[in-house]
């Protein structure tokens, strides 16, 4: 018999897939007949590869599906062409527009060949280390004192251990206390070991947060405030997340904590691909400081397309941001047992006016201080 | 006719201009049913694409033939689901109070038959996922990067640092032993 108990696998599967040749199919056939031990093995073994392809194939349309929800719920009413004449006196204008755009594209091609030299020295992290910043010291002062004020006030929640070493921004992906920032802010040097992580919310309130998990390969990490009844906001989180990858050239815009105010940027995406044509990535153009490391970049309907992560060197000037594809593969996939995270669904910005946007989502995002001696 | 059939078709493939246009089109009918009978739109988008993965779970069967048009198909089993969550929160009527008597009433069936094998089929995934959580490293990741994430062997190669294709395959075959292993002495208990 030519199924041994080795390859009953690679026969099985080939079997399912139809690759299988004819006077192996006959072989089998015959040998599922005359022996039911066999018979019962294979059975067995066919039925769970299915299954596994099965529910594989369920999964990824399951996605898709979420994905497209996302997508139509933001769409846009159809937007009516405008057609724009060049009348003569605009040509001059046009042609030193061109001009500058052949200008810019050789510096840009200087830049890259350059760049393939230097590699890895490019890519900054834009988390903050604030013990580097001399400026911050009076703000962490000021800080300190805000948090023994504080503590006066709320003895529950305990003031943090030792200074603020790193500060990035975080943004909430369920209302009770689950969120998101890239992993370096909360695993500065890769060492990973911090005495504790606060965040500061945006009304100046400090809350402990507990560490869910991190991947440092995809810079992501999610974290949950430990108090129990902690809630981001009133209602459910106003933006959705679309693992789809936005084309070249959409706007979008980001709300971080460079410092310890909010600060509020737009850009758009110059790149599909991120440092090195990491795919998992977008390049932006997009002027961000450090600190702002794990903020949320979201397109103009605000729906969620990735995470900042990063900035090129200064003659670069590119800013890098992780995809939310990669954060829904770790929330599907690498979570540890018993959590599930389920992200929003309804979009309440789509058909805000940016300020509005801005309002609404204050709440939700959030200074994230890691504390370590 | 012959048009939705070959969005069937392509639904079945798992094909996203054509689940996207079955969404497009469908979805705002079943979201405003929703919201009328005392739901909120997350309700309706889960409800939904419940009732999307039943369609695709159906489209996936051999002898399959749809007897109503995909509107009609989606809205039903929407009803059916969203009136069966409502039973299970002990707040909502217990038997459907429309379509009685008549030919109707047989197409109701079918919708519940169809409900109950997707119901079916969804515990029996989600035992295998349990079972899929217990295995360990790294046949959870690998299993889950070829199933579920449907990347090539060779990708998986060089994600797990195999030095070829065929020794990731040959792994991958231990680990679906172990599964089925882990999997039946599951359900024998």
């Amino acid at each position: 018999m030519s199924v041994n108990h080795n390859n009953i696998w690679e026969v099985a599967e080939a079997y399912l897939s139809g690759s299988l040749p004819q006077d192996q199919i006959i072989e089998i056939k015959d040998c599922l007949a005359a022996d039911t031990v066999f018979a019962n093995e294979f059975y067995e073994i066919t039925n769970l590869i299915r299954s596994v392809e099965g529910s594989g194939k369920q999964k990824r349309f399951r996605g898709m599906l979420r994905d497209i929800h996302a997508q139509q719920q933001t769409a846009a009413a159809p937007k009516k062409a405008k057609l724009i004449i060049f009348t003569p006196q605009f040509w001059k204008t046009a042609s030193v527009a061109a001009g500058v755009a052949i200008l810019t594209s050789t510096i840009t091609i200087w830049s890259i060949n350059a760049s393939i030299k230097r590699h890895e020295s490019q890519y900054n992290t834009i988390s903050r280390e604030v013990g580097a910043i001399k400026k911050v010291q009076a703000q962490q002062q000021a800080e300190q004192a805000n948090l023994k004020e504080m503590v006066n006030k709320a003895s529950k929640h305990t003031p943090p251990p030792s200074d603020v070493k790193y500060s990035g921004t975080g943004f909430a992906l369920t209302n009770d206390g689950y969120f998101v920032t890239a992993d370096h802010v909360i695993h500065h040097d890769g060492k990973g070991d911090f005495d504790s992580v606060y965040i500061q919310t945006h009304d100046g309130q400090y809350y402990k947060a507990n560490l869910i998990f991190a991947d440092n390969t995809k810079d992501i990490a999610i974290l949950k405030v430990e108090k129990k009844s902690f809630r981001f906001g009133k209602g459910e989180l106003p933006y959705t997340f679309t693992a789809a990858k936005a084309g070249l050239g959409s706007r979008i815009f980001t709300l971080g904590y460079p410092k310890d105010e909010e600060v509020y940027d737009e850009g758009y995406i110059s790149s599909r691909n991120g440092f090195n044509g990491n795919n998992m990535q977008y390049t932006l153009e997009l002027p961000v400081g450090h600190g702002q490391s794990g903020s949320p970049m979201l397109d103009e309907k605000g729906n969620v397309l990735g995470i900042l992560a990063a900035v090129g060197s200064q003659d670069e000037a590119n800013t890098y941001a992780i995809g939310t594809k990669a954060l829904m593969e770790l929330l599907n996939d690498q979570l540890p047992d018993q959590k599930t995270i389920r992200l929003p669904k309804a979009n309440k910005l789509s058909r805000l006016s940016r300020a509005e946007q801005i309002e609404k989502m204050e709440n939700y995002t959030f200074s994230v201080k890691v504390y370590k001696k | 006719m012959n048009n939705e059939q070959q969005l069937l078709a392509a639904l079945a493939a798992g094909e996203r201009t054509a689940t996207e246009r079955i969404y497009q089109q469908h979805y705002h009918i079943i979201n405003g049913w929703l919201i009328n009978n005392g739901g909120s739109s997350a309700d309706a988008a889960d409800l939904f694409q419940e009732a999307i993965v039943v369609l695709y779970g159906k489209a996936q069967e051999e002898d399959f033939r749809l007897t109503c048009s995909i509107g009609t198909y989606l809205f039903a089993v929407s009803k059916h689901l969203w009136y069966k969550k409502l039973q299970q929160q002990n707040r909502g009527p217990a038997i459907l109070q429309s379509n009685i008597g008549g030919d109707e009433d047989e197409i109701e069936i079918a919708y519940e038959d169809d409900i109950n094998v997707h119901t079916e089929r969804e515990a029996h995934y989600e035992q295998l996922d349990s079972a899929l959580d217990q295995i360990g490293e790294p046949c959870r990741s690998l299993l889950k990067a070829y199933y579920h994430h449907d990347k090539s062997m060779q990708e998986i190669a060089a994600d797990f640092g195999y030095t070829n294709p065929d020794n990731a395959k040959t792994q991958k075959y231990k680990c679906l032993a172990r599964l089925r292993k882990l999997f039946y002495t599951m359900q024998a208990k």
